[in-house]
Parts: structure tokens; C-alpha cells; sequence
């Protein structure tokens, strides 16, 4: 009884208000649209990163049955070549350089491959024999990359040497920007929207003061008087979160799925389905907004 | 059922207070009125009794509960047991006589089947059988005061405040309406009414507390509207002479700027 009661004042309420109610759901709409676009740029971040970009900045690869560069002219690494190179790692003269190493065979490398292109079309082209095994540098100082590139550029085996940091650095470095300046803006839209908020359910407790007035005469509880309020703020913030999670997933899908994924092929895109992670967060963040402004504007104008 | 004990309200630091140090007592079961001149503290003692607003000083007991001590969420089942009823009836526009009575039980969620049987009994009462599809501006000052009245006692208070409720009404509207008030007290409701209305003070003949500026001048039982007493009582010391307190008295706010 008391719910379908609650519950008609609810749409009641939405009805009476309803052009305030669609700017509280578009400034939640745009807000959380912006929250999650800092999102998923650093889920994208993390995807180019792949396994090995946060463990190690050196990665020394070791001649595959691909490889063309001319240190490999004699064909595939030979074990014997491969254990020299790991004895250089270990001597003195370079283990004072090194915090640590990894060796990824063909078949790790091909796992971490398939993690990575997890949603992109060419994993299924590639096989473990085509990807050169590495050893994986963890330096002391990234600094001296130069020392362990020149040390080992030229040894038999070694296709080459990368300073994994230089490639992606400068790209991440334009995304965590980006991401900076989603927050700040969606900072600013969410002010907008706890502000929108709080007039939206100001205005309704105003239009509804005598309904409210004979509620608290007769004894009704604080809950019955309220949570109308509070859940139509929750509720059209929730409305613009959803649309704003739509939003996201149909970026993820249409434009890095289908447009940008087949102009860049060999990019590691992040999947709509890994998007969908950032759902809950939105509507929980979309939940508290409206929550927290609604409970703050009754206290002041609902008194009971 | 009630008590004021010393109770002193101050709204404003700079003005007299609203109440000033006043006790009494009523008791279960009893009828009384509230008399005196516009801003003498009729309303503000009726406010006091359903928690609006708290005494500043000394204690007010409704039921035996100290009401200033009550938690602001045990406050509804406070207003549950008291039944309010003012001078502008504060029906519900948009909701017809029967939705009107029943929004009361919806509100504290009494189930629909208790709500179908229950209203009409109690419009049946009031003497508004079967006008529960009425909406409020299809009916008479009076009829409107006896749907608020309806909508005061369905949940069935101990306590029933009536704020001026004839105060709107011509004399023979309000007779009809006391007549009801006196049913709902004999079925064991306290009633408490402040009104200004002489002829039915005097009609009725109940107990009449009378207060000036903010004091209890009077406490009779089966009185006036007017004391009995010598009509120029000795002044007591510091009082000002009864002319000069009417002259004192702000003018009316607040029950006159909400009439419809
Ligand atoms: N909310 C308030 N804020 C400040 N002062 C108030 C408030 N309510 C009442 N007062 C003051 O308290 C005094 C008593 O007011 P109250 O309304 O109790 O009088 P009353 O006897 O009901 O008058 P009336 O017969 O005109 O209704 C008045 O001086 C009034 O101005
Ligand atoms: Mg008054």
C-alpha cells in the first residue's frame, strides 16, 4: 500500500515537473558521458600497454623464422645463441644495470598477443612462430637503455633491441591529457547537475507543500514524505546514466569497433564488452549525485 | 493528556514571548477552549502540543510523553494520535472528499481494504454520506470543515486540535459544526479549540481557558465567553492596565493571510 502509494507520487511528481526533470537527466546524461569517456581512455591505455609495458622498459627480441633484419641472416636464435646472450644479462657488467629480467618464449608471446588483440580480427592470422621469443628488461635506471642496446644490438641472435617507453610514451602522455580534461569538464557538469538537482526537487517540494503540509499533520513518517523527492532525483539521474553507458558502448562498438579497429589493424582496441565495466560506476555515481543533493535540498526546504 | 509545565515560547528575542510560563492541564476525555485576543498564544499552544515547535523553556506532555524529548523519527507516531483541524479546512484541491480522507491512512499505510471500509463510516459521521466523489470546491464552507474534520479523526486520535475551525463559517454553519466536535468528544476524543467565537463558547458551556499576552488569565470550567468574574479584576503587580495591554497586541499574522 505505502509503495504503490510512493509510487504514484513519484510519477506524479515526474509529470508535473517533467521539463525539469529532462534537463536533470541531459546534465546527467553529459556529465557521466564525460566521466566515463576519462574512463575508457585509460581502459584504452591499459590495453596498448599490454602485458609487459608496466614490468619492463627493454625488450631485447631474438631472431624468429620471420625475421629480416640483417642480424638474423643466419636463421632462428640456436639454443646456443640464446644462452650466451642470457650469460651477457648475467655478468657484472650488465647486471648492474638490471633490477630484473624475463624470458617470454614463443608460446608466453603468443598468449600475451592473443590477450592484447583480444578483440581485434587479426589474432586469428598469427601463430606462436611468427612472434619472436625476447628477453624482458626490468632497468635500475630506464635512463640507460642506451648501454643495454648497444651491448647487445649486434649479437648473433638478436633481432633487435626496443625501448618499449619511447613508442607508446608521447601517445599516452596525449591520452592522459585527454582524460584530464574529460574529468575537469565532467567536474564541472556534475556541479551543474547536483545543482539542477536540488532546484529540480526544491521546486517540486514547493508545487507539493500542502500535500506535504497534511502528510507530517497526520503522522506520516519522514520515509513516506520524502522518498518521493529523493527517488525522483535518483530516478532521472539514473535515466541520464543509462544513456550515457548507451552512449559509451555504442562509441566502443562503432567507431574504435568498426571504423577505427579496421583502419588501424594492428592497434589493440578495448571491446564494447569491457565498456560495459564502467556501467555500474556511472549509475552508482549517478545514484549518490542525485541522492546526496536531494537529501541536502529537503533538509533545508522539507522540513518535517 | 496534556500538561504545559511552566512552558515559556519565544519566537522572537527582541518581542514578548509567545507563552510565558504557563501550566495546565487537561484532562482525557475533556472539552476546552482556548479564548483570547489575536496573538495572545492560541495557536502557539496548539503548535507546542503537536510538536511544530518546541517549548524554549519548561516541558509540554501529551500522554504522559515529554514531546521535546521525543526523537524527531518517533514524531509521526506522536501526530498520529492527534487530529488537527484550522480555520481554511486545507483540503486537497485536486483529490475528491473520499481521497482527501483516505490520503490520511495512505500516508502511515493502512492497507486499501481498511482505507475502502473505513472512510465512508467516518464521512458517514461527519454527515457527508455518499459525497465522497465530490471534489472540495463543489461543496460549502461547512461541508469543507467537516471533510477536514473526517480527515482529522479517521485514524482515530486520543487528541483532536481545532484551530478557529468556525472561523470561516456563518453562526448557524458553526452550530452544526459544534455539534459534530461535542459527538467526536463524547465518544471519548480530547478536544481542544481556540477560537474567538462568543456565541458558542457560550452555548456550549465547557471549561474556557483564556489567555492575554502569552499568560493564562482565566481557567474556568462549564464558562463564558466572558468572565463571570468582576469585570475589573484587581491588577495584578507589574500588569499593565487591560487597556494598555489590548494596545500592545500585535496585529493579527499568520491564521488571517491563510484564509482561501
Ligand atoms: N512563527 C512565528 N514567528 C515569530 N513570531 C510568531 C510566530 N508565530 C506566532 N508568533 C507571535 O507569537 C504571538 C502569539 O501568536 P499566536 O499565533 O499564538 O496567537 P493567536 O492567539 O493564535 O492569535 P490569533 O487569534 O490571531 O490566531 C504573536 O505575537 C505572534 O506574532
Ligand atoms: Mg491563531
Amino acid at each position: 500500500m505505502r509503495l504503490a502509494f510512493i509510487l504514484g507520487e513519484i510519477t506524479s511528481g515526474l509529470r508535473r515537473n517533467l521539463s525539469m526533470v529532462v534537463s536533470v537527466i541531459l546534465v546527467t546524461f553529459v556529465s557521466l558521458t564525460f566521466v566515463g569517456a576519462a574512463g575508457m581512455l585509460q581502459l584504452q591505455i591499459s590495453q596498448l600497454k599490454g602485458y609487459w609495458y608496466d614490468k619492463v622498459q627493454v625488450a631485447i627480441f631474438l631472431c624468429g623464422q620471420g625475421s629480416t633484419s640483417a642480424g638474423c641472416a643466419s636463421g632462428p636464435v640456436t639454443p646456443d645463441q640464446q644462452k650466451s646472450i642470457k650469460a651477457l644479462l648475467e655478468s657484472p657488467a650488465v647486471a648492474q644495470y638490471v633490477n630484473d629480467y624475463h624470458f617470454e618464449s614463443q608460446t608466453e608471446a603468443y598468449q600475451h598477443f592473443k590477450e592484447q588483440f583480444a578483440n581485434s580480427p587479426i589474432v586469428d592470422s598469427v601463430t606462436p612462430d611468427q612472434l619472436p621469443a625476447s628477453f624482458r628488461i626490468n632497468l635500475k635506471d630506464p635512463e640507460k637503455y642506451q648501454i643495454i642496446s648497444e651491448t647487445f644490438s649486434s649479437r648473433p641472435g638478436v633481432e633487435t633491441v626496443i625501448d618499449q617507453r619511447q613508442l607508446l610514451e608521447r601517445l599516452f602522455t596525449v591520452m592522459n591529457q585527454a582524460s584530464v580534461v574529460a574529468i575537469v569538464v565532467a567536474g564541472v557538469m556534475i556541479v551543474c547537475a547536483i545543482l539542477l538537482i536540488g532546484t529540480t526537487i526544491r521546486l517540486s517540494a514547493f508545487s507539493r507543500r500542502r500535500e506535504t503540509g497534511i502528510m507530517r499533520l497526520v503522522g506520516a513518517s519522514k520515509l513516506v514524505i520524502q522518498l518521493p523527492f529523493v527517488l525522483e532525483g535518483v530516478i532521472s539521474a539514473v535515466v541520464g546514466a543509462v544513456l550515457a553507458s548507451a552512449t559509451l558502448w555504442a562509441v566502443a562498438k562503432f567507431f574504435l569497433g568498426d571504423v577505427l579497429a579496421k583502419q588501424y589493424p594492428d592497434t589493440a582496441f578495448i571491446s564494447p564488452a569491457q565498456v560495459l565495466i564502467l556501467v555500474p560506476l556511472l549509475i552508482g555515481l549517478s545514484v549518490v549525485l542525485a541522492g546526496v543533493s536531494s537529501l541536502v535540498t529537503l533538509r533545508r526546504y522539507l522540513k518535517v | 493528556m496534556i500538561r504545559f509545565d511552566n512552558v515559556t515560547m519565544v519566537y522572537d528575542k527582541k518581542a514578548r514571548p509567545a507563552l510565558d510560563s504557563i501550566s495546565i492541564e487537561i484532562e482525557r476525555g475533556e472539552f476546552a477552549f482556548l479564548v483570547g485576543p489575536s496573538g495572545s498564544g492560541k495557536s502557539t499552544f496548539l503548535r507546542l502540543v503537536l510538536r511544530e515547535d518546541r517549548a524554549t523553556a519548561g516541558a509540554v506532555y501529551v500522554a504522559g510523553q515529554n514531546v521535546a524529548r521525543l526523537s524527531s523519527w518517533r514524531v509521526p507516531r506522536l501526530r498520529r494520535g492527534i487530529g488537527v483541524v484550522f480555520q481554511d479546512f486545507r483540503l486537497l484541491p485536486q483529490k475528491t472528499v473520499f481521497a482527501n480522507v483516505a490520503f490520511a491512512m495512505q500516508v502511515i499505510g493502512k492497507n486499501r481494504g481498511v482505507i475502502r471500509e473505513t472512510v465512508p463510516e467516518v464521512l458517514k459521521t461527519v454527515g457527508l454520506e455518499g459525497m465522497g466523489h465530490r471534489m472540495p470546491h463543489e461543496l460549502s464552507g461547512g461541508e469543507q470543515q467537516r471533510v477536514a474534520i473526517a480527515r482529522a479523526v479517521v485514524n482515530r486520535p486520543g487528541i483532536l486540535l481545532a484551530d478557529e475551525p468556525t472561523g470561516n463559517l456563518d453562526p448557524a454553519t458553526s452550530q452544526g459544526i459544534m455539534q459534530l466536535l461535542d459527538r467526536i468528544n463524547q465518544n471519548g476524543t480530547t478536544v481542544v479549540m481556540a477560537t474567538h467565537d462568543d456565541d458558542i463558547v457560550n452555548s456550549m458551556r465547557k471549561r474556557v481557558v483564556e489567555l492575554g499576552s502569552g499568560t493564562i488569565v482565566r481557567d474556568e470550567a462549564k464558562a463564558l465567553y466572558t468572565s463571570m468574574m468582576p469585570a475589573v479584576r484587581p491588577r495584578r503587580l507589574g500588569e499593565p492596565a487591560a487597556e494598555e495591554r489590548r494596545e500592545r497586541v500585535p496585529s493579527p499574522s499568520g491564521a488571517g493571510e491563510e484564509e482561501i
